[in-house]
């Protein structure tokens, strides 16, 4: 789609650029020929003025065709959405049996991702017409649901555990890293040893990759002089 | 002492997580506590807090608050949700949406006739507690921003809501709102920042004490709705406050993982008008690295969970007798139930995590050195297969088959089986289809030795029986005792020789039931205390049981009598410092090389008890291991007891005992649980 869009702008672009750049070297290359060739010619003034009216057509002309350009791009990408839309909506037989369906609310049963998806879909093709939460069972296992009660939820309960987050972890709440308290146990304690991340093997791989790094352009410095 | 080729595994990835809530019954001295998972585990504190029951949590249940009323336990979340838990099948048995948003907290009336819940949305609802259920009874006046804490005055005429700036005070007859308590916010950068109040108690005399996010502790009148005090007590947030039953001491716990106390005394430093009695800041407990989060004033002690996962019982040294076992310090950390199964034959090892399996295979050495000697690792343990559960709700127990064979888990849903086989390299596991219908869900499983069976308790203590064939599964029977006990099964144990199934009960009952006739052989007689560990002897055929408070039992299964050892080991009495460890024996296993020798552990140590040598009285070096290292041969034997107790390996999840007669120790450094918490508060520490 990216691709496709940028194709186009090139192709719209390519020719406007053209038409603008060909018309002053055309332009200067008269004038050129002119002054090489002869003493400068007498124009008249219904030959200047023809010029004149010719170059100002050209420039309109090239500004219509920009115009124009613009408009089929902006018309052939409003199709494409169109079409993608159309590819994402149920088939209509599906939408009209969920359209004649009895509202009755009903538990939520276990449903596959597949259902999922149809669910979304559903849900994303109905959010037109605001109609109450409802389900709709199909023959076989498959249930429809509309979604956004359980979304709802889970947004008041993502909001709830931030809220928590922010208050306990968030900025201001000054807190320190495990690696610092254990590293302290480890300077401050009886037995002494060092920070956790180097006591502890597996322990900040990266950190210790970083150490490791260092340690050698420190040799290297040091046998550099010498 | 026997040698042994010890495995010594540090591989296995235990993380327990955060204790979010806890709550206390007074009535039946159980502790409730809720983990950040969702799980709710239940201890006995009339049993040496031992952790009687765990009802596993479902991806999606975050419990923010607990509250028994009566025998009845009610929790709610994030999820905006009130459960109420059935105790004897270890699930949830019913979920109420409560429709005010995530839920914060939830309360009960003395009375226990209604339930008040903080929502989200800024109600107050009301439920009223059925016999069956609880049912919706109406909304407080709608406020203004979450309700994060709740608190009833004793004679449920008001209740207390904790708020974002402010307290307010309810009518709980009209519903208005009475008070409205501003509260102040901290200092410095955080004055633009809302102060929540985290935690309200309404003490009987109308005293309201309120913790809030700028660290202090605040004491309000409740009847003039004015401020009496504050307490800053930290930097950072009071997090939790808990009042004692008799109401003259409050607690709080703050970020810092402190706890504090306040009490209500007569102060003759600044003697108030009026009154010469008041809230008096006390003592501070330190006994948590990370912010604690669920807070419990017992009569006795000060019980505190939170971020770093450890529950601690701290008593009160004003309330219990100094210097006895009642006094001390308790920190209790891993599950009193195993995770680990051991599959003795094949050498393999399941890892039970909450929503995984993970089996490994141990590794190899060349096995030649001395005592105490570190072999080279020949070939490196691997991780075989890691199983991801199916569905939502947490894992609540898994069994490996002694052959290898075999793999079954259980969640409050259902029971699955699968077939594994491990060739040279070629690892294959297979789900066995067609679970039969009895078997819906189960609280402990088992395989027998032979892995021709398999054992799953069920409700009301019974046990079913279904034979494994290949690829195929097959109901038997469904074992049930005759006492009727409706409590869930908490022990399950084959006999080595097929012969005998033994159960214990949360109820304390032990049966064993015959396995060839497939029915009730015997029940023991009920100790008070519950057992943790019970196995039966390969050879002679006695049930060795462990309890709750440390007493060994033998009971012999032919003659249905206790043994002549037991007797002996009864009225000596063990070894106080026996007595006094802090941690149940969670296994107990047999040596078939030694038949006089059985193996216990706890979480940290080890222990062979050789039925032998004579057992050690009350004066006698009971860790007495090092000093007989010194002695000459001659001498050993005669300053030799029972209880050899090894310490060499400490935070011990399973000690297993293979064919090859090598041990398989599972340890659980804290270090590295601790290493993987969240962060900790800053703090500055003198000359670091």
């Amino acid at each position: 789609m990216a691709n496709m869009a940028k194709t186009q702008r090139g192709e719209t672009t390519s020719p406007a650029k053209k038409a603008a750049t060909k018309i002053p070297t055309e332009n200067f290359n008269l004038c050129l020929e002119s002054s090489e060739d002869e003493a400068p010619e007498e124009v008249t003034f219904e030959d200047s003025k023809a010029r004149a009216l010719r170059s100002m057509k050209q420039t309109l002309d090239t500004a219509r065709r920009e115009k124009e350009l613009l408009k089929e791009k902006r018309r052939k990408r409003q199709e494409l959405f169109q079409e993608q839309k159309k590819r994402k909506l149920l088939p209509d037989e599906v939408l009209e049996e969920i359209d004649w369906s009895p509202l009755k609310k009903q538990k939520q049963t276990e449903t596959e991702a597949e259902e999922d998806k149809g669910e979304e879909e559903e849900e994303e093709a109905e959010s037109g017409n605001k109609k109450k939460e409802r389900t709709k069972n199909f023959k076989g296992k498959y249930t429809v649901t509309t979604v956004t009660e359980r979304e709802a939820a889970s947004f008041q309960r993502q909001a709830a555990e931030d809220f928590i987050r922010s208050r306990l972890y968030g900025p201001g709440s000054c807190r320190s890293t495990n690696n610092e308290v254990l590293s302290l146990q480890n300077k401050t304690g009886k037995i002494k040893s060092a920070a956790a991340q180097f006591v502890k093997k597996d322990w900040a791989p990266e950190e210790k990759a970083k150490a490791e790094r260092l340690k050698k352009r420190w040799i290297h410095k040091q046998q550099l002089p010498s | 002492m026997g040698e042994f080729k010890v495995h010594r595994v540090r591989f296995f990835d235990y993380m327990p997580s955060a204790i979010r809530a806890v709550a206390f019954c007074r009535r039946t001295e159980r502790l409730a506590a809720a983990r950040a998972d969702g799980s709710v585990e239940i201890f006995n504190f009339a049993d040496n807090y031992f952790q009687e029951k765990v009802i596993p949590g479902r991806d999606g249940r975050a419990v923010e608050a607990l509250c028994w009323v009566g025998r009845r336990l009610f929790s709610a979340g994030l999820d905006g949700e009130i459960t109420e838990y059935d105790l004897e099948n270890l699930r949830p048995r019913y979920s109420l949406e409560a429709y005010g948003g995530p839920v914060w907290t939830i309360s009960s009336n003395k009375q226990g006739t209604l339930l008040a819940a903080g929502c989200e949305d800024g109600t107050v609802k009301m439920f009223e507690i059925l016999e069956d259920r609880i049912q919706f009874q109406r909304n407080l006046d709608r406020q203004k921003g979450r309700i994060v804490s709740l608190s009833w005055h004793p004679s449920g005429a008001q209740i207390a809501a904790g708020m974002m700036d402010m307290i307010r005070i309810f009518d709980t007859e009209t519903g208005h709102a009475s008070h409205r308590l501003l509260v102040e916010r901290g200092a410095g950068a955080s004055k633009t920042q809302e102060v929540v109040v985290w935690s309200v108690a309404f003490l009987s005399d109308s005293t309201i004490i309120s913790g809030d996010s700028a660290g202090k502790v605040q004491i309000w009148d409740g009847f003039t709705g004015t401020l009496v005090r504050t307490h800053l007590v930290t930097k950072w947030d009071v997090l939790v406050l808990s009042v004692s039953p008799d109401e003259s001491s409050v607690i709080a716990g703050t970020s810092e993982g402190t706890v504090t106390q306040f009490q209500f005394i007569s102060s003759a430093v600044e003697p108030l008008p009026g009154s010469d009695r008041q809230w008096v800041r006390t003592r501070t407990f330190k006994n948590h690295s990370h912010d604690v989060r669920a807070l419990v004033h017992t009569d006795t002690a000060v019980v505190s969970g939170g971020m770093d996962t450890q529950l601690v019982v701290r008593p009160l040294l004003d309330k219990v007798e100094k210097n006895t076992q009642e006094s001390a310090l308790r920190k209790i950390t891993f599950p009193h139930k195993n995770l680990v199964s051991c599959a003795k034959k094949a050498g393999l090892l399941l890892f039970q995590f909450p929503d995984h399996l993970e089996v490994w295979r141990l590794g190899d050495s060349d096995g030649n050195g001395k005592p105490g000697d570190i072999l080279p690792v020949k070939r490196k343990p691997e991780k075989l297969i890691q199983l991801n559960r199916k569905g939502d709700d947490q894992i609540c127990c898994s069994a490996l088959s002694p052959c290898g064979g075999w793999l079954a888990y259980s969640t409050v849903c259902g029971v699955r089986l699968y077939r594994l086989q491990l060739d040279n390299n070629n690892i294959c596991i297979n789900k066995v289809s067609k679970v039969p219908k009895e078997l819906c869900s189960a609280q402990q499983l088992c395989f027998s030795s032979d892995s021709s069976r398999f054992f799953a308790s069920s409700s009301q203590s019974s046990v079913v029986v279904v034979g494994l064939q290949q690829l195929e599964w097959r109901h038997l029977q469904t074992l049930r005792p005759k006492s009727g006990s409706r409590e869930p099964v908490n022990l399950l144990a084959p006999s080595e020789d097929g012969r005998w199934l033994v159960t214990a009960n949360t109820d304390c009952e032990i049966h064993v039931f015959d396995l060839q006739k497939l029915k009730l052989h015997c029940s023991l007689p009920v100790y008070a205390s519950c057992p943790t560990a019970v196995s039966v002897h390969p050879t002679s055929g006695c049930l060795v049981s462990v309890h709750a408070d440390r007493q060994i039992l033998e009971f012999s299964l032919e003659q249905k009598e206790y043994t002549e050892w037991s007797r002996k080991l009864q009225q000596q009495g063990l070894h106080p410092l026996w007595l006094q460890r802090d941690t149940p024996v969670t296994a107990v296993t047999f040596d078939p090389r030694n038949p006089a020798h059985i193996i216990l552990h706890d979480a940290f140590m080890f222990c062979v008890i050789d039925q032998t040598l004579p057992l050690p009285d009350a004066k006698t070096n009971l860790y007495n291991q090092l000093v007989l290292r010194s002695l000459p041969p001659a001498e050993r034997s005669r300053n030799g007891h029972a209880f050899k107790i090894c310490k060499s390996f400490q935070n011990l999840l399973s000690v297993a005992l293979l064919e090859d007669r090598s041990l398989v120790v599972v340890e659980r450094p804290l270090q590295d649980i601790a290493a993987r918490l969240p962060a900790p508060v800053r703090q500055k520490k003198f000359a670091t």
